[in-house]
């Protein structure tokens, strides 16, 4: 269905699904990397080692996830 | 003769557009960095710069496509760009003195479709393409980021809300160098495209290159210099709105808005929706000062920087359109474009002067003592 001459409503609603996607996914991917960084320096403190290896790897892997999300953004702007 | 010096003076007013399109648009990618202290503002613009000329290079998939769908491609001749060109410059110029953020292409956009309306008509402007490709994406942009930076930093407020200050304030200050050279590089393929494609389109129409020709190399390098020195010297003003004057902004409302920001920027170029930088992050900052408290919001800023938007295109298009009339009253190939150049190379000169001379004044008058206190000695 179109909306107003080229503009499609599906090609509307996608660019909105997909920018509220990706929007909420870095802020709370990142969020997160923070989040679980700080539990793991406030468990490496408290002697907790286990919980802070554990927070450690969760940090990381969150982290890399977040330049997964960068990357994407990269290849976005090769492929225009 | 003739044509090649209306040629060289629309490349010319091309690569001082980029320049305007990067000093206008510095504060896109930057004021949320300097804002919360992320970045001290050199480095901040001089990064913005830098990938602003980087990114002019990685996507070459170009060019003449200015006011593509909007205008009849036909139609468009050397001094109808211009013309367009001059409206652009001059709407950049005044939204930059009055320190209000608003999109270089909708301004470019402006000027070729009033330039046009005033050498063809209303028959050569396609009315549905200015909806679709400049109405449309102004309404969705500033509200989709609204409300995807609105959500972001609840989200954000919510996950690290227990932890202690510094290290989320530090953490979301790193964070901030990702997403604002994220922007800087999205910013960079999009703009300096633009320009480009104009001075492309110049070439083939004055006959020095063909349609299937390759960009040349130094379009590519002239214009990504343009555009990244104009990102270097920084439209302070704008940046000073975008970043204190909208809200005051805390680093991670500073990450959402930009993470937001370049999110929203990039997944409509994938979709083949491109929108407005300018449009996108003032949103993004809005929402990400209005979800935290609504009066956080200063709203009669907010609501000057809409003003401006909705000028942008009715006042480019006047402007583009006046010179159009100078430019054909003087002479199309000849005289037109040399002396509408001339007329605004005195009247920048004079602006020059003129406030080289008030700040001569205010030094002289900042090292003179007081009038009493020179008396008494």
């Amino acid at each position: 269905m179109r909306v107003f001459g080229e503009v499609s409503s599906s090609q509307l609603l996608e660019v909105v699904w997909v920018s509220l996607g990706a929007g909420l996914a870095i802020t709370t991917i990142f969020s997160l990397v923070i989040r679980w960084s700080g539990s793991a320096e406030a468990a490496r403190r408290d002697g907790r080692d286990a919980a802070a290896v554990l927070y450690a790897g969760l940090s990381v892997l969150a982290l890399g996830v977040f330049f997964v999300g960068v990357v994407l953004g990269v290849r976005i702007m090769l492929r225009k | 003769m003739h044509s090649d010096l209306v040629l060289w003076i629309v490349i010319g007013t091309a690569l001082a557009f980029d320049f305007t399109n990067g000093f206008h648009d510095t504060a896109n990618a930057v004021a949320p960095a300097i804002s919360t202290r992320a970045m001290p503002p050199r480095v901040a613009v001089g990064l913005a710069a830098t990938l602003n000329f980087v990114g002019a290079f990685l996507s070459l998939s170009v060019a003449a496509t200015i006011a593509t769908g909007i205008v009849n491609p036909d139609d468009v001749t050397t001094p109808i760009v211009f013309a367009g060109l001059i409206g652009a410059i001059a709407w950049n110029l005044t939204t930059w003195f009055f320190g209000l953020p608003s999109s270089s292409s909708h301004a470019l956009i402006g000027g070729v479709v009033g330039a046009t309306l005033a050498a063809d008509g209303t028959s050569a402007v396609q009315f549905s393409g200015l909806l679709d490709k400049v109405v449309i994406p102004a309404l969705v942009a500033p509200v989709l980021t609204l409300v995807v930076a609105g959500l972001a930093i609840l989200i954000a407020y919510r996950i690290v809300g227990r932890q202690s200050p510094g290290p989320v304030t530090r953490g979301f200050r790193l964070g901030q160098w990702v997403t604002g050279s994220l922007f800087s590089l999205a910013h960079g393929t999009n703009d300096a495209q633009k320009t480009m494609g104009i001075m492309f389109l110049a070439l083939v129409a004055n006959g020095n290159l063909q349609a299937s020709d390759d960009v040349p190399t130094w379009v590519v390098v002239s214009a990504a210099t343009a555009i990244a020195a104009g990102t270097y010297v920084g439209g302070w003003r704008i940046i000073r709105t975008m970043g204190m004057r909208i809200i005051k902004m805390d680093p991670p409302q500073g990450f959402a808005a930009q993470g937001a920001g370049a999110a929203v920027i990039l997944s409509a170029s994938h979709v083949g929706f491109p929108l407005s930088t300018t449009h996108v992050m003032s949103g993004a900052i809005m929402g990400a000062g209005a979800a935290k408290r609504l009066s956080a919001v200063r709203w009669g800023v907010a609501g000057n920087i809409v003003v401006a938007w909705v000028l942008t295109l009715p006042a480019a298009a006047a402007v583009g359109a006046l010179t159009y009339g100078v430019v054909y009253a003087f002479g199309e190939n000849g005289a037109g474009p040399v002396v509408v150049s001339a007329v605004l190379l005195a009247l920048l000169a004079a602006a020059f002067v003129r406030r080289a001379r008030a700040q001569a004044q205010a030094e002289r008058q900042a090292a003179e003592p007081p009038r009493d206190l020179a008396m008494e000695t």
